[in-house]
């Protein structure tokens, strides 16, 4: 007879059974094949027709094995185990790694099944993980965006900005003729180019509109390698006095303005009145220096006629291959310190200094942005704490089922993997959920961060910060699932099972828990310490008296152009005209003019004094300088503090006088009166000016910066064709604005009023950066406040749980509900003061880093501290006290009776 | 000899009726069906081993090795509580069709 098993196997594959069920069908078919052959024997068959007719039994085997997975549906594997099985019986698994593999995709499975069954515990922990990487990817993208990314233009390292060092100021911009010198003398840049802010009035079909942009030399478009995207470049034609009239537009502009027509290039416009054509258009994606650039001009410097004392170029290169930052450095040192001492009457003790574009670029706000990621990360220390912890207490409650997994044969190994596949599986969903929450943060991040953050509008989330998204979480996943991972090798499990299932908690994991929650507590402190130093700066500067009032106050740019007013006054006339209409205005108080508004740019003058001995050259002093309009003081409330404000009467015919502030007096005539002295501003004329009057002092650089000596000239005689008005309204200054602008259209239909804001939001704005970093970090300390709390709740919640038994016991021979309050707060609070001493040391340690992002608050500043461990207490006794008023209520019959 | 489709629509109820005594294996059952109805009906090995796993999975029978002295092993199928309870239904039901059935044919 022949074997009929090995006959049904040959023939019978009935896909996706396991491997136990087709062996138990190819059994069963092939016994009763057998009756058959039997069965023919026994009524007289010869063996080789009883075979015939056994095998004949079935003919289309194909049909059976389908007919037989279909009805034997329940022993059909999911593919997922398939894949188990596969990798359980293939030639990895006697390597090892099939196995772990093979473990790891049903624990998967099996870990999915296990959270879905404790919602409790899950939603705690993907909310958590989700809150952390949230904040990591927003923060990451943030960084990548503005920090990390290379510049738009081809071969970015190369490019670097080259400044001059003036002897007192500092890094400063670059004078003309300077910047013909070191073009024409440098070794170390391939080319050299310059370029200064420049805005025009562009009269379209749409009335009068200021646009900004840049005057630069020739040679900018081939320094930054950058080509148009329709026409052309400028040519050094373009780049020289009286060379043509030409503009290159950006993108945008061109879009907006234009349509989008690229026959425009060719076609003339009128700039500030005069006609001037259009040579090219940059691709979408170009800016320089800024985004907002709307236009390119040529420079047209004259070399041989160029000044070495007025300094308003920026100067950007690139490097000659191989030329690294700090040999360009050297050489343009060298040859500005001997251009300075070639030129000592201009330039004496000048230098100058190379920085990288990027570093540039991104360089002031880069401490923010590090100590915002640095906080992150501390958020995410704090989500590995708290989700370990959660995992910890899950597992104990587990250590029975753990300890007959061990007792039924499982390896230490097997049920580190399992626990690690719970913390992976935790930590993928939780930062698939993170990535969404950072994804959604990222619009009022940029938002927030608009205008004092640069490169924001780089930001996004892309495949580099998905890929960091995703690395955060594995990394975080291994992080926290270490712990219970750790504890799941030590689960002995004749221990376990004696208690009679009762779970335990070995004072080992009790030390782990306390520990990890101490840690918790006291990384919430350090940001939560930081956050208070920040936002305290920030009050502060909000607070400080700038020495002007811009309540009520508009602020508006208006622009003479040359070509119409051509000579100073045609510009008095006209501003005269436009103050005076201004003031007849019935919601106006009063209006001023000012070529330099406060927060808004520096510009400073050198001076001396006629009846002491001249400064050596390089040596002169230098003060903040205000070309004004006699009611200047009045619409921003500046306080005359002695003598008399500017009049109508000074003007260019009568005598040259000045103002100076508070801070100018007490520099320059200690103990003395300064009005009636004379003073020689530097402002090209030379003109000795008398001081007329002192008044209080003004924060004009920002709020932050304390009041520098200041003076004032009466704009009748130094006007500028560019100037800020300043009105003060009787109410709401936007209300204004209507009104502001009719005047303005009124005296020169062809004059915007441009950058039109109230003053109010102008110094707002200029503390945008610190608003931007104290309220992000302010959301992570927040977080973190918030985390601490949880872990504090969760770890008390379970010791309640652990000791119920215990409590029981205590009232029942007496104690009062009071008394297990006590008992149960005092446990959990005696872990949040380890936390709060221990987090308040490492800030003190810490808090020296964000030291130059404080403002009038020392990193020490016991306040801060104070406020902080307060804080933290309180919320730490809320979460102590919940669980504590559920274990005061405990029966003790109830409790004594549940074991 | 049968029309197939009618075949289909008896067999389960045939192979519960047959397990209802006792616990029988698949060669037997289908021996059984043979013999029962005079040789008029059968089923193959092909049809009625399917039909034997499909009413273990829906959980009307449930099969056994089972080690008899001097015989092979053998898989017993025996009938559970749930297949007891349909088969009573299915006989109900059986016998109203054909008294339906008949009384219309015996009034052509």
């Amino acid at each position: 007879m022949r074997d009929w098993q090995a006959f049904v196997r040959a023939r019978l594959h009935v896909p996706d059974l396991t491997p136990a069920r087709e062996a138990r069908i190819i059994r069963e078919v092939a016994s009763q094949l057998e009756d058959f052959y039997r069965d023919a024997i026994a009524r007289g068959a010869t063996e080789p027709e009883a075979d015939a007719h056994a095998g004949g039994q079935i003919t289309d085997w194909a049909r059976l094995a389908r007919d037989v997975r279909r009805a034997d549906w329940p022993h059909v594997q999911p593919r997922v185990d398939r894949v188990v099985t596969a990798l359980e019986a293939g030639p990895a698994a006697k390597r090892g790694g099939g196995l772990v593999a093979a473990y790891l995709v049903r624990d998967v499975r099996y870990t999915i099944r296990q959270l879905l069954r404790a919602p409790g515990f899950t939603t705690v922990a993907l909310v958590t993980l989700a809150l952390g990487i949230g904040a990591t990817t927003a923060v990451f993208s943030v960084v990548d965006g503005v920090l990390l990314r290379p510049l738009p233009y081809p071969e970015p390292d190369a490019l670097v900005r080259v400044h001059e060092v003036l002897p007192q100021l500092g890094l400063f911009s670059v004078a003309p003729a300077n910047f013909f010198d070191w073009r024409s003398q440098n070794t170390v840049f391939d080319r050299l180019a310059a370029y200064t802010s420049d805005s025009e009035t562009l009269v379209g079909e749409d009335g009068p509109e200021r646009i900004q942009g840049m005057q630069v030399s020739w040679d900018l478009f081939p320094t930054l390698r950058a080509a148009p995207a329709i026409g052309t470049v400028f040519t050094q034609e373009d780049d020289r006095p009286g060379g043509n009239r030409v503009v290159i537009l950006s993108h945008g502009l061109w879009l907006r303005r234009f349509g989008g027509n690229p026959e425009v290039v060719g076609a003339s416009v009128t700039l500030s009145g005069a006609p001037t054509t259009i040579v090219g258009v940059m691709p979408a994606d170009f800016y320089f220096p800024v985004r907002s650039t709307e236009f390119w001009r040529p420079l047209a410097l004259d070399p041989a006629n160029a000044t070495r004392g007025g300094h308003f170029l920026g100067v950007v290169a690139r490097m000659k291959p191989r030329v690294t930052v700090q040999q360009a450095e050297v050489n343009m040192r060298t040859l500005a310190e001997r251009l300075a001492r070639q030129y000592p009457a201009d330039s004496a003790g000048e230098s100058a200094r190379v920085v990288a574009l990027q570093e540039q670029v991104v360089g002031a706000i880069r401490p923010a942005l590090l100590m915002l990621f640095a906080a992150v990360g501390v958020v995410v220390l704090i989500v590995c704490a708290n989700v370990a912890n959660l995992l910890l207490v899950r597992a104990s409650v587990r250590e029975k089922e753990m300890a007959i997994r061990a007792a039924l044969g499982a390896s230490q190994r097997r049920l580190v993997v399992q626990v690690l596949s719970e913390s992976l599986v935790l930590a993928l969903v939780g930062g698939g959920l993170g990535v969404l929450l950072g994804y959604l943060a990222i619009g009022p991040i940029k938002t927030l961060s608009a205008g004092s953050v640069p490169r924001v509008a780089d930001v996004g989330l892309d495949g580099r910060v998905l890929a960091f998204a995703a690395v955060a979480s594995m990394l975080t996943g291994l992080l926290f699932g270490l712990a219970p991972a750790w504890q799941a090798t030590r689960t002995g499990v004749s221990a376990v099972l004696k208690q009679g299932g009762r779970s335990s908690s070995t004072s080992g994991s009790r030390w782990v828990r306390s520990g990890l929650l101490v840690a918790e507590v006291a990384l919430s402190i350090v940001l939560l310490t930081g956050a208070t130093l920040l936002l305290r700066s920030f009050a502060k500067v909000t607070t400080v008296d700038p020495g002007f009032s811009s309540d009520r106050v508009l602020a508006f740019q208006v622009s003479l152009p040359d070509v119409a007013y051509t000579k100073d006054p045609q510009r008095l006339a006209f501003f005269d005209a436009l103050l005076t209409g201004l003031e007849s205005q019935a919601g106006i108080e009063s209006a001023g003019l000012v070529q330099t508004l406060p927060m808004r740019g520096d510009y400073r003058l050198s001076f001396g004094f006629p009846s002491r001995p001249p400064y050596q050259p390089g040596q002169e002093p230098s003060a903040y300088y205000r070309s004004i309009s006699p009611h200047y003081f009045e619409a921003l409330s500046i306080p005359v503090v002695r003598g008399r404000a500017f009049t109508p009467q000074d003007s260019a015919s009568s005598q040259p006088v000045s103002i100076v502030d508070a801070a100018f007096a007490r520099t320059y005539f200690p103990g003395e009166n300064p009005v009636g002295q004379q003073l020689r501003i530097d402002s090209g004329s030379g003109k000795v000016t008398t001081i007329v009057g002192v008044v209080g002092d003004v924060r004009y650089t920002g709020l932050d910066v304390t009041a520098g000596p200041t003076m004032y000239a009466p704009y009748g005689q130094d006007v500028f064709s560019t100037t800020w008005v300043v009105v003060r309204s009787k109410g709401a200054p936007a209300a204004e604005s209507g009104t502001a602008r009719e005047v303005l259209h009124h005296l020169d239909a062809s004059l915007p009023a441009y950058s039109m804001s109230p003053l109010a939001t102008i110094v707002s704005d200029s503390v945008g950066q610190r608003r931007f970093s104290m309220l992000l970090l302010s959301v992570f300390a927040l977080v973190a406040l918030f985390l601490a709390a949880v872990g504090l709740y969760g770890v008390v919640a379970y010791s309640v749980s652990l000791r119920t038994r215990e409590i029981g016991l205590r009232m029942a021979i007496g104690a009062r509900p009071g008394d297990v309050l006590g008992m149960v707060v005092g446990g959990g609070m005696k872990l949040a003061l380890a936390g709060v001493v221990l987090g308040s040391s490492a800030a003190v340690l810490l808090s020296r880093l964000v030291q130059t992002m404080l403002f009038d608050v020392s990193p020490s500043d016991p306040a801060s501290y104070a406020l902080t461990a307060a804080t933290l207490l309180v919320v730490a006794a809320v979460a102590c006290y919940v669980p504590a008023h559920r274990a005061m209520r405990v029966d003790p019959m109830v409790a004594l009776q549940t074991e | 000899m049968f029309n197939p489709e009618l075949k289909k629509g008896s067999i389960e109820m045939l192979v519960l009726s047959l397990v209802e005594a006792r616990p029988r294996h698949g060669y037997d059952i289908g021996k059984l069906i043979e013999a029962r109805s005079g040789g008029r009906l059968t089923f193959a090995l092909p049809t009625l081993y399917p039909t034997l796993l499909r009413l273990e999975s829906r959980g009307w029978l449930k099969g056994r090795w089972v080690e008899k002295p001097g015989e092979r092993d053998r898989c017993f199928y025996r009938l559970t509580a749930q297949g007891r309870r349909i088969l009573a239904d299915r006989r109900e039901e059986w016998r109203t069709y054909v008294a339906a059935v008949n009384d219309v044919l015996g009034q052509t």
